[in-house]
């Protein structure tokens, strides 16, 4: 009979206990809610959140874009040509002897070679066989400052090219590339070529790539010196060694003038554009928001659920027109007075990773106007926050940029202010009335 | 020139749970619902809490503790089981949750009587709305839910004293204070994408405390030992309700009715008594405080049981109780008095017993109910544990 007490008891806790994993009385239905919400999206035309909009170029080197771009009158004015140095070529390689025994041999005579350059089909616009001539640079340059008309912009340090873009050369040979049968053109090189090309105190050595089809342009994405090598331990026998290109960039022109009137990003070297931007703290209108959220509205953190800058895509110098699709990012200027070499804050764009928003290459080209979305929700939030605690403001000037620079020689446009189609701040706002106790 | 998209719809309903636990969807009218601070026997009887033959620590009735005679505590839980329906096309569901009404220890002071000290509940604020919609934007149509929570109550300490003043006369007295808080949230939460990015949550809210006093005098006479009569006058002042420092709403105030309990219990035959009390209260003075909805104005609570006491269990004591209760809720919601009818029974278990005293036991009840009005019906299981222990 005890355990009966005790069963009973026990049933008493877990009668109690049962109903401890709470659900709430949820009703499905709004006739329970004491307040309403309302929510209406408003686009802000330019004058009315952002001003000082400035284009800013120069940003990185060709040669950090880690490819080089070859063109000829393409778009009926861009040369470029792509010059590469060779580094230090190996100095011993391993030769299996006549017993079969494996050794290391640096008596090396370097008998002949190749210069292969491998090409970015997608970001070639040739659809057909087109003709490059292969060089020997003649003056010494500068891989990072190079330019078409510059060899040398060091500091203290400015040497033209004798003659512009790169020139002159020593002619080593022209070839044909089709794209139908392969993704690389081979130019072969003799021995004294290799040689020259081998030593690393001429600061003249390198190679130059031009391409001699007009209307095209070509990106290669490495080149590399093949070289045929006779080893003093099995003369009869030739051994094949790599000496990738150390330095690899491009020389152009005519070198793009920042636009009047518009946007640009990208580039090599890279462009940004920075704006400020200072949302309203209240809105008076227009008449749909006050219809529905009642004004004035004050603009709050918690009012203000999405916010993005909303620009139109348009069409690109034809030289510059990408070819692949576009990253696009923004971050915070830190001191818009030390640009264009102010620090720049975290990418607003994080739910974007690293490459940062994409956008098709056609909006730059055959298919302009786009409506391209930059979400800065948090950049806004944070100035209406500092508003309303009454700290100060943090920094209001946004950077639009490349997520790397540089990436690519071409570039994105987008309508600037003064336009129909000026950027605006398009916002989603929320607001309801005060809740009270009932 | 701003240019702007209108339009905002709520066009479909779907429930889901937020994390609020609660007894009714009823606690949404007014000041929430009233919860009495009864314990399970008194649950089991439909009894209001008044005129119960024996002693028991009951708050609202300051004279039934004047007949213990040793310290006393007691602890009470109260899990429920709730179905409603009657909002909207698909306005049915169900959820639970478990309060603890009522907890109290009484001593004896000296040879004098007795004091007491409870904690109970007064009103439950606790109650979640949710309702999806879509909100029209320029690219599209977004998919939002909005939510509605309220979580907190009212409850009431209380320090009493009780005392026999012979005759079978016992009376009591209670000073409480009122305590408690309700935080009040709506949200709006955007299920759609924007583009490639989210949309904020939208908030809104406070945060409030409640104050305010209480009394209770009650007395209790027990005729012959055959019949018990009891009665209990509870005053309370205005209940304040303050903000927090961050909080927009307003501070608010609230006028609490008198209410006089009635009731008793006589024996029918050996070990068969019956019970019977009724609670009186007027709400209209409160109507004009409130922001929204109403109050029913005068309003009733009565309940009658029989128990059956003589029952046994391994020779020890097993009352057995079958009840009835009808109350009036306070808070108009949906434009008639809500009404909650609740059919009960349950029986004690004494575990320990000196000279017919119980020293330990527990009391059990389960209620079948229903509150309705004239949109919105619940129906409900409610079981309520009473543990109880002396001599401590």
């Amino acid at each position: 009979m005890k355990r009966t007490i005790e069963a009973a008891l026990l049933g008493s806790v877990i009668l109690a206990g049962s109903a401890c994993n709470e659900e709430s009385p949820v009703a499905p239905d709004g006739d329970l809610f004491p307040v309403r919400a309302a929510t209406v999206e408003v686009r802000l035309e330019w004058d009315e959140f952002a001003s000082n909009l400035e284009v800013l170029g120069g940003f990185g080197s060709p040669s950090e874009l880690g490819a080089a771009v070859l063109a000829k009158g393409f778009a009926g004015e861009l040369d470029s040509r792509a010059l590469a140095r060779f580094g230090p070529f190996p100095a011993a390689t391993s030769v299996r002897d006549t017993t079969g025994t494996i050794r290391s041999d640096s008596l090396l005579a370097f008998v002949s070679g190749r210069v292969v350059a491998v090409f970015d089909t997608v970001a070639s616009t040739n659809e057909g066989p087109v003709t490059l001539a292969l060089g020997a640079l003649q003056a010494e340059w500068d891989a990072t400052t190079a330019t078409w008309t510059t060899a040398v912009d060091t500091i203290h340090d400015t040497r033209m090219w004798p003659e512009p873009g790169a020139g002159p050369v020593v002619a080593l040979g022209t070839r044909t590339w089709d794209p139908a049968e392969g993704d690389s053109v081979v130019f072969d090189v003799d021995s004294a070529t290799i040689s020259l090309l081998a030593d690393t105190t001429d600061e003249s050595r390198g190679i130059r790539l031009d391409l001699l089809s007009d209307g095209v342009r070509l990106q290669i994405s490495r080149v590399t010196l093949r070289i045929d090598t006779r080893a003093s331990i099995r003369p009869d026998s030739l051994v094949v060694l790599s000496a990738p290109a150390s330095e690899l960039t491009f020389v152009y022109t005519p070198f793009p003038e920042p636009p009047p009137d518009g946007i640009r990003i990208e580039g090599a070297t890279a462009w940004r554009t920075v704006l400020d931007v200072d949302p309203p703290r209240t809105l008076d209108g227009p008449a749909e928001v006050c219809r529905v959220l009642g004004c004035p509205l004050k603009l709050t953190p918690n009012t203000v659920g999405y916010a993005a800058l909303v620009f139109r895509s348009r069409a690109s110098d034809p030289a510059f027109q990408p070819t692949d699709s576009v990253g696009l990012d923004v971050r915070t200027v830190l001191s818009r007075e030390a640009l264009p070499k102010s620090p720049l804050g975290g990418s607003l764009l994080g739910a974007f990773g690293v490459t940062g928003l994409r956008v098709a290459p056609e909006a730059f080209g055959s298919d302009p106007g786009r409506a391209i979305e930059i979400p800065i929700t948090p950049f806004i939030r944070s100035i209406l926050q500092a508003e309303a605690d009454s700290t100060e403001l943090p920094p209001r000037t946004l950077a639009l940029l490349s997520p790397f620079e540089p990436i690519s020689i071409a570039f994105a446009s987008f309508q600037g202010p003064g336009g129909p189609s000026a950027p605006v701040l398009r916002m989603i706002l929320t607001s309801g009335p005060t809740v009270e106790l009932p | 020139m701003k240019r702007s998209v209108p339009g905002f719809a709520l066009v479909v309903a779907l429930a889901v749970a937020p994390p609020v636990a609660g007894q009714s969807l009823f606690s949404a009218a007014g000041l929430g619902l009233p919860i009495a601070s009864l314990d399970a026997r008194s649950r089991a009887l439909g009894n209001p809490g008044i005129g119960l033959s024996g002693s028991a620590i009951l708050p609202e009735d300051p004279a039934a503790s004047a007949g213990l005679f040793a310290p006393t505590a007691t602890f009470t839980a109260q899990p429920s089981w709730v179905s409603f329906q009657g909002l909207g096309d698909d306005g049915a569901g169900t959820f639970q949750g478990t309060r603890f009404p009522t907890v109290g220890v009484a001593y004896p002071v000296g040879g004098w009587g007795m004091a007491t000290a409870t904690f109970g509940s007064v009103l439950d604020q606790r109650y979640g709305v949710e309702q999806a919609g879509t909100v029209e934007l320029q690219d599209g149509t977004a998919e939002v839910t909005d939510r509605f929570l309220s979580d907190g109550g009212l409850s009431v300490v209380r320090l009493g004293v009780s005392r026999v003043l012979g005759g079978g006369v016992a009376v009591g007295l209670s000073l409480g204070r009122y305590t408690g808080k309700v935080v009040r949230r709506f949200e709006r939460t955007f299920l759609t994408a924007v583009g490639s990015s989210t949309v904020q949550q939208f908030q809104a809210g406070g945060f409030w405390s409640y104050s305010g006093t209480n009394v209770i005098a009650g007395a209790s006479w027990d005729i012959s030992r055959i019949v018990r009569v009891a009665g209990s006058v509870s005053w309370s002042s205005s209940l304040h309700a303050k903000p927090s420092d961050d909080t927009k709403g307003e501070a608010a105030s609230y006028d609490l009715p008198l209410r006089i309990r009635l009731g008793g219990s006589g024996l029918l035959a050996p070990g068969m008594s019956l019970t019977a009390g009724i609670s009186l209260e007027d709400w209209s003075g409160t109507t004009g405080d409130l922001h929204s909805g109403g109050t029913s104005g005068f309003i009733k609570d009565i309940g009658i049981g029989l128990e059956l006491g003589q029952a046994s269990l391994a020779g020890r004591s097993m009352p057995i109780r079958l009840g009835y209760r009808r109350r009036d809720l306070p808070f108009v919601m949906n434009g008639a008095t809500p009404r909650e009818h609740v059919y009960s029974g349950g029986f004690g278990l004494a575990f320990r017993e000196v000279e017919g005293v119980t020293m330990a036991g527990v009391d059990l009840s389960l209620e079948r109910g229903k509150r309705y009005d004239d949109v919105l019906s619940e129906t409900f299981w409610r079981g309520t544990i009473t543990l109880t222990v002396a001599g401590f």
